[in-house]
């Protein structure tokens, strides 16, 4: 039997359908339809200066629009061979750490969420508003922060600031080790979570799976290692785990979260002095650059002429992960209730995800496809 | 006496369904933190299902995309009368960024449903969202639930 869910679904957040195909309550196979939510920013982008693109960017996705815009941002500056100043790379290490913790916090208590679990759901929901909070502070604005510039960030932080933030992160960290061993404890939670949707390395790797959902399945792979203010100025080791499960995504999320306070930490400590911002140049040419979002590796190819941007191709990383949670998560989940969770566990951000599919109408076949590709 | 009943009853139990029609999931994530006990929306008596057949109220956020065209006004049709829509954020009221050369979505989202009330912003805070939907939604359901009852009678 194949039983439909979405696109509009008490579990999901976001347009997606879900077809799962069951044999009684067990899942056997999961096909996943996309679309919904296609607005063609790739093309809106086409023909525009940065000073617009950057909007749009940011607009791609809600949850991690701060780390589109620095893409962007980096992208831009790799063409024209100039890096930002180190205070604003180091704010922008604040930023998208704190950025980080809210949308880790927000999966993990969506997930929560689809396990019934309201008082983790709630508890975890309230310790995001620290750092909702700290990010406006900041930035001037919850969630798409319109902080990133090319060659730097818009506005200087002080003292204040940063004392505020550090009292925001004392907060979150407070209720934390609680919560953990809420989780981590707990015979109920584990039990719904424990060895349900389990996705070994091999399929992890098969299915390029990235990000906390990657490194939960044994991929040591985390692209901050290779950004070259993470490599020059900070501690940082990527945190991972073996088991593949539930259980092992949402603690993965909740540990970096715990790592993610500590580079804030380390970030406001060692704060440099001097300017937030360069002038850029952009000159005609190709660039590329690769990103740690919270939910796993951006890119952004981008060829410039001139001032204007004269093709843009985006890779985010839901649309791997949910694939890989499709093809090998659902295959052999017990019930359906399981299979919600499983897919809220992959942390699926659907908008970000979207893309055209060219289809050949002579043979029916249909490919994703993207401009640098295509050429 | 019933019909005073049914006042009371449709102003202190509003039951939401959010519809994404194709945004950036920003309106959605403030929609989400609407939920979190800061803010706690259900001690207003507004409970979050996601579901259009037992809905009052369909938030609408995002600039409508072409798989929305026919989707959004089944939906509209699903939910049971009386029946209140608001759009939440820029983009159902004129597709924000989107509405530009090259992108493909359909805004405003009054163009296939009734619109009740929208709440600009980009996205808007969740204080915005809540004090909209408190000013709108009881008033309005129990108004046009009267209405209906009195094409009943």
């Amino acid at each position: 039997m194949i039983l439909p869910i979405g696109p509009i679904h008490p579990g999901l957040k976001e347009p997606l359908r879900l077809k799962l195909q069951t044999q009684g309550e067990k899942v056997i196979k999961a096909e996943i339809d996309y679309g919904y939510v296609h607005r063609g920013i790739e093309k809106i982008m086409e023909g525009k200066t940065w000073q617009k693109c950057i909007y749009l960017s940011e607009r791609i996705c809600g949850i991690c629009s701060y780390e589109h815009t620095q893409t962007f941002a980096e992208t831009l500056e790799t063409i024209s061979g100039v890096r930002a100043p180190l205070r604003a790379q180091y704010l922008r290490v604040i930023t998208n750490e704190l950025d980080r913790i809210q949308s880790h916090l927000l999966a993990n208590s969506t997930f929560f969420k689809t396990l019934d679990h309201e008082t983790l759901f709630m508890h975890v929901l309230a310790l995001r508003e620290y750092a909702m909070d700290s990010l406006e502070l900041l930035t001037g604005n919850r969630v798409n922060l319109g902080w990133n510039v090319v060659g730097g960030v818009r506005m200087d932080a002080d003292e204040r600031h940063f004392n505020a933030i550090l009292e925001n992160l004392k907060k979150i960290e407070d209720g934390f080790d609680r919560h953990i061993a809420l989780f981590e404890e707990a015979p109920i939670v584990a039990l719904r979570a424990k060895g349900v949707g389990v996705m070994t390395k091999e399929e992890a790797i098969k299915g390029h799976a990235v990000g906390p959902i990657g490194r939960a399945s044994g991929l040591k792979h985390d692209l901050r290692e290779e950004h070259y203010t993470y490599k020059d100025e900070f501690d940082f080791k990527p945190i991972w785990r073996k088991e593949g499960d539930n259980y092992a995504r949402t603690l993965n999320r909740f540990y970096e979260v715990e790592q993610s306070i500590d580079l804030v930490k380390q970030a406001i400590e060692n704060m440099p002095k001097g300017d937030i911002r360069t002038p850029v140049d952009i000159p005609s040419g190709y660039g590329e650059w690769r990103n740690e979002a919270p939910r796993g590796e951006v890119r952004y190819m981008a060829e410039t002429n001139g001032d204007l941007i004269k093709h843009i191709s985006i890779r985010t990383p839901s649309i791997m992960n949910i694939d890989s949670c499709a093809k090998y998560m659902l295959k052999d989940v017990a019930t359906v209730a399981d299979a919600v969770a499983t897919y809220a566990s992959s942390d699926p951000c659907i908008a970000c995800t979207e893309r055209v599919a060219i289809t050949d109408i002579d043979t029916g076949k249909s490919a994703v496809k993207d401009f640098f590709e295509v050429k | 006496m019933l019909k005073k009943l049914k006042d009371i009853v449709r102003k202190s139990s509003i039951h939401v369904c959010i519809v994404n029609c194709g945004g950036c999931n920003g309106c959605d994530v403030e929609l989400v933190a609407l939920l979190s006990p800061r803010y706690d929306l259900e001690q207003y008596g507004i409970y979050v299902h996601n579901n259009p057949r037992e809905a009052d109220v369909l938030l609408v956020t995002g600039a409508v995309t072409e798989q929305w065209r026919d989707n959004l006004r089944r939906i509209y049709a699903k939910t049971p009368e009386p029946k209140i829509v608001v759009a939440v954020g820029n983009c159902p009221q004129s597709g924000d960024v989107f509405a530009q050369e090259g992108g493909r979505v359909l805004a405003p989202v009054s163009d296939f449903i009734p619109v009740d009330a929208a709440i600009p912003g980009c996205p808007p805070r969740p204080s915005e969202i809540l004090e909209a939907v408190l000013t709108v939604a009881p008033g309005a359901l129990a108004a046009k639930g009267r209405a209906q009852d009195a094409r009943k009678d």
